[in-house]
């Protein structure tokens, strides 16, 4: 009797817990969370987990019949890609996750590469690496979609940043950036943008690290240009405008990537600050009740007052709205299982959160973002832009 | 061009003060407790921290924050030292390997207390001079004149006091040294803490220049061993002028080569020095 | 050997060759690769620092040079993969002389020769990071083969395990060998005091560059076998931080036997894939780990775990 009673007690909690796993969808992400280039890994963790986290407490999602629920699993890469490379493998084979977000790192993305086209069509890679633009599209790499804007291309946004610098009449442009695998495809992207509008571009790469500008920018200022085109980090950032302002050898600064903060933070030293910016929370905060409502919301869950304007717009890569954005598609495809139906459902929508994004016909997402343009004194004006 | 050099090896001396600083704690710790204090960097980025948190948080007026910093990277630096350093005394793996987990410990819970966000001070003395047609800020002059003097008062005081004398033989001699009346264990301990308190110090000043992030302190103390070396292990004032040619190499080095190399030219330098003047640049003064 | 010890090796060598028929997790297979392979690392670092007591920090870049060059001479000279390893190993073995040589011949001694090897270490990594044409600086370059071995491709993890195994027996037995030959005893007396050695007519400066070079021709071969298990090559496998992690590893495992560090390597490897803390507090956990065995287990856990064992023997 008793024998029989465990049987069936066994029995009924494989069942629950089988009925269980089936109702969770699980959403990997391989990110560095700690390290000197954790900034991007530690933004989109924040954000992948409050809308995880936010789902679930309301209920779930619906998807046919059936209520689902999320969990994250969110291992630290340390930009190892030995790590990676194990977390991915147990995402994919432990966890048994058919969704994953990242890597931003283009080492890490290249270590787990080899593993995660060899699964292909098992699950869906969104990373925001430089390394997948030039991946993304060509074959046995279906499961890959880029979750950034890329800066060349016909819905690039570099182009449209470089017309808008030469409305201002720029005519030779200093590019410092700290020498990594970005900078080497945007000194790629950029020149050829700068020769075409007939601008000059002098170009001068750092070791990470640096903190010290004064001798390179003592050297790019010798060229006499006029607008200063600094690394894209913000943690070079303030310290790139700070020196550069302090000593009176630039008075522009245009930006493709990175935050307003260390231009406003020298406002009366500046002329122009013009800046590519996903989002600009400051302002959007006042306008947009979305955006209002989400850092509310950000400051009641991780029970904080300092909202991180400087680093939320990073949000949009890799995490919260492509969490929802990932609902939606599987609502759409009638799915969580079904991989392929899911992505040409990703592929197929507009997702209407903090930010309107689409995906690319090969799967590299096209947001809409703004053109900050601060002037001395620190006003600012923001121009909206939907990319083609 | 010649203004650019000037510019150069000035902003480069400048640096090189920052460097010396922390060599010099490299070079009393190396040569009192036998190891090589990788830590120092985390010191660093504590007194960074804590200078930040008691201007801009806690209110207080930047002089005063910045010898508070002092006050806590020396507390950290002897609860350091009576739990962990004390056990590696004269065992330099063994003193790396523990510095290291601490630089792991220390730097993970910055990041949890503080974000990976750049925290940046409020201006301290904003404004600049111009100086034979180099402009320079005022408050990276302030910050090596501070520096200067305290490595030079360091060295005063090491040649001056009974305390100083002391360590210099200890440093020559420790068995001597002890017969002598010095007592070792109270003696090494005070090098540490004064070593992390100096590493505090160039925290709290580098605080006033840059942006601060949890990891600011490891680039800092390889840049601080290096001039050590370069000067020769247990050269104080050597240590000063280590750190400033490794700051004007680097500085002058980017105006001529490319920048990317920034962090071999010293390192050229300082295998160099090492083969044709294996004690270093410094040796035999103190 | 006495006849315990070679049936526990014997036990243990036929638990590891069995394994992959019992597990079947690619995840568990995947960290056993990646602890051999730094698992080799490992020993052929403490043939240099634990047997011969010259703490080199050149690893990490006869490590990753490797990797580099057996894909360049594959590419360029049309080599298969095991050519290509053995040219990467000869050219690292070149380097290392000269390295060395200049690093023995002016007696660099403790600190000094880390820093002058550390120096050569970081200013290769800087080379690979800026010689664009060649390497594909921060870019890193993936690499789509993988050898081929009695007619079979190495593709999947259980012959990488088996490859990674027999590569870090190998690996063992060389350096038992060497460090149980003639040359071995001369590694101990340098060790222990290079002028007595000078003294007692050993070529001090011969023995310390044999056992470099042996030392990183080794890495050399583990560098070539990791970036094509791993599939991609980047400038961060001559970073300082690979240096450090094997010296963590011997330090962790121990450095008075041939076979103590792999016990660091693997703990190493495994440990990150064990704790589910958060990433700060992961990080907290591991440096606590580091530096509790520094001050309690100061022989590491091989060398502690062995005098626990002798004394228990003894009494």
């Amino acid at each position: 009797m008793k024998n029989r009673i465990a049987v069936v007690a066994a029995a009924l909690a494989a069942t629950v817990s089988s009925a269980y796993a089936q109702d969770v969808v699980k959403i990997g992400q391989i990110e560095a969370q700690t390290g000197t280039l954790a900034t991007y890994g530690w933004m989109g963790h924040q954000g992948a987990n409050m809308a995880i986290t936010e789902i679930n407490n309301a209920g779930g999602f619906k998807v046919g019949n059936k209520t689902y629920k999320m969990e994250l699993v969110s291992p630290d890469t340390r930009a190892n890609p030995q790590d990676a490379l194990i977390q991915l493998k147990s995402i994919l084979e432990q966890q048994k996750a058919k969704y994953v977000f990242g890597p931003f790192l283009t080492n890490v993305f290249n270590g787990i590469e080899p593993y995660a086209t060899q699964n292909n069509g098992k699950f869906l890679l969104m990373g925001g690496a430089t390394a997948i633009h030039a991946q993304l599209g060509t074959p046995n790499r279906d499961y890959l979609m880029r979750t950034w804007n890329w800066d060349a291309g016909a819905s690039g946004f570099g182009q449209l940043m470089v017309d808008y610098l030469k409305k201002q009449g720029s005519k030779k442009t200093a590019m410092i950036f700290q020498n990594d695998a970005f900078t080497k495809v945007a000194v790629d992207i950029y020149t050829p943008i700068f020769k075409a509008a007939g601008m000059e571009l002098q170009v001068e790469l750092f070791e990470p690290g640096t903190k010290d500008f004064s001798a390179p920018l003592a050297k790019l200022a010798a060229g006499k240009p006029d607008y200063l085109f600094p690394g894209y980090t913000d943690a070079v950032l303030y310290d790139i405008v700070r020196q550069a302002t302090e000593t009176g050898l630039f008075k522009n600064f245009f930006l493709v990537r990175g935050s307003m903060a260390p231009g406003l933070k020298n406002k009366d030293l500046i002329d122009n600050y013009i800046a590519y910016l996903p989002k600009y929370f400051e302002q959007a905060e006042k306008t947009e009740p979305k955006v209002r409502e989400f850092i509310t919301k950000y400051k009641a869950f991780y029970k904080t007052n300092d909202f991180p304007y400087d680093q939320a717009p990073l949000c949009s890569s890799s995490c919260y709205d492509h969490i929802y954005m990932l609902v939606e598609a599987m609502k759409k495809a009638g799915t969580v299982d079904d991989v392929a139906k899911v992505k040409a459902a990703l592929m197929s929508i507009t997702y209407d959160g903090l930010w309107k994004i689409r995906y690319d016909t090969t799967g590299e997402a096209v947001f809409d973002f703004d053109v900050l343009h601060m002037k001395k004194g620190g006003a600012i004006t923001a121009t909206r832009v939907n990319p083609k | 061009m010649g203004q650019l050099i000037f510019g150069q090896l000035l902003n480069g001396a400048i640096i090189g003060t920052l460097y010396g600083i922390i060599a010099l704690g490299v070079t009393l710790t190396f040569g009192i407790t036998g190891i090589v204090n990788f830590a120092l960097g985390v010191f660093m980025m504590l007194g960074a921290y804590a200078a930040w948190y008691f201007t801009d948080t806690a209110g207080l007026p930047y002089p005063i924050a910045v010898l508070c910093a002092v006050g806590v990277t020396a507390l950290a630096g002897l609860v350091a030292d009576q739990a962990l350093f004390r056990f590696t005394r004269n065992n330099l793996v063994n003193g790396l390997l523990v510095s290291i987990g601490m630089i792991a410990v220390l730097e993970a819970t910055a990041l949890l207390i503080f974000t990976a966000t750049p925290k940046e001070l409020h201006r301290v003395m904003p404004g600049v001079i111009q100086f034979m047609g180099f402009v320079l800020p005022k408050m990276k002059l302030t910050v090596f004149l501070v520096l200067l003097a305290v490595i030079f008062g360091t060295y005063a005081a090491l040649t001056r006091t009974w305390i100083g004398r002391a360590a210099y033989a200890y440093a020559q001699n420790p068995e001597a040294a002890e017969l002598m009346g010095v007592r070792t264990a109270r003696l090494q301990t005070g090098v540490v803490v004064y070593s992390t308190a100096l590493a505090g110090l160039g925290g709290a000043l580098y605080a006033s220049l840059y942006s601060l992030e949890p990891t600011l302190g490891s680039l800092f103390v390889l840049k601080a061993v290096e001039a050590a070396i370069l000067a020769g292990i247990g050269s104080v004032i050597g240590s000063l002028f280590g750190g400033v040619i490794l700051g004007v190499t680097e500085g002058v080095g980017s105006i001529y080569l490319p920048l990317a190399f920034r962090d071999v030219y010293g390192l050229v330098f300082l295998v160099a020095i090492l083969l044709f003047m294996p004690a270093g640049l410094f040796a035999g003064r103190k | 050997m006495r006849f315990q010890n070679r049936f526990l090796f014997f036990a243990l060598a036929v638990a590891l060759l069995a394994l992959p028929l019992g597990v079947k997790s690619d995840v568990v297979l995947t960290i056993l690769v990646f602890s051999w392979l730094q698992g080799m690392l490992a020993v052929s670092f403490n043939l240099i620092f634990g047997f011969t007591g010259q703490l080199t920090m050149f690893h990490a870049a006869a490590f990753g040079i490797a990797g580099y060059a057996t894909h360049l001479s594959m590419q360029h000279l049309g080599v298969g993969y095991w050519t290509g390893t053995v040219l990467a190993a000869l050219f690292v073995s070149v380097l290392s002389i000269i390295v060395g040589t200049i690093c023995f011949r002016f007696r660099l001694k403790e600190f000094y020769f880390a820093i002058v090897t550390l120096a050569f270490s970081e200013m290769a990594r800087l080379t690979v990071l800026n010689w664009n044409s060649v390497t594909n600086g921060t870019l890193g370059i993936n690499l789509q083969e993988k050898p081929w071995l009695f007619g079979f491709k190495v593709n999947d993890t259980v012959s990488w395990y088996y490859l990674s195994l027999v590569a870090l027996a190998v690996t063992l037995l060389v350096c038992s060998r060497l460090v149980h030959s003639w040359m071995g005893r001369c590694f101990s007396a340098i060790r222990l005091n290079d002028e007595l050695g000078d003294t007692l007519g050993i070529n001090v400066f011969r023995y310390k560059l044999a056992a470099f070079v042996a030392g990183n021709f080794i890495a050399a071969v583990t560098g070539s076998l990791y970036a094509y298990y791993l599939g991609s090559l980047e400038p961060g496998f001559l970073s300082i931080d690979q240096s450090l992690g094997i010296v963590a590893m011997v330090l962790l495992g121990g450095r008075s036997s041939v076979f103590a560090p792999v016990v660091g390597a693997v703990l190493l490897t495994a440990l990150p894939h064990l704790i589910h803390f958060s990433a700060e507090v992961r990080s907290i956990v591991y440096g606590s780990i580091l530096i509790l065995t520094i001050l309690v287990m100061p022989q590491g856990i091989y060398g502690s775990i062995a005098a626990l064992l002798r004394k228990r023997h003894a009494s």
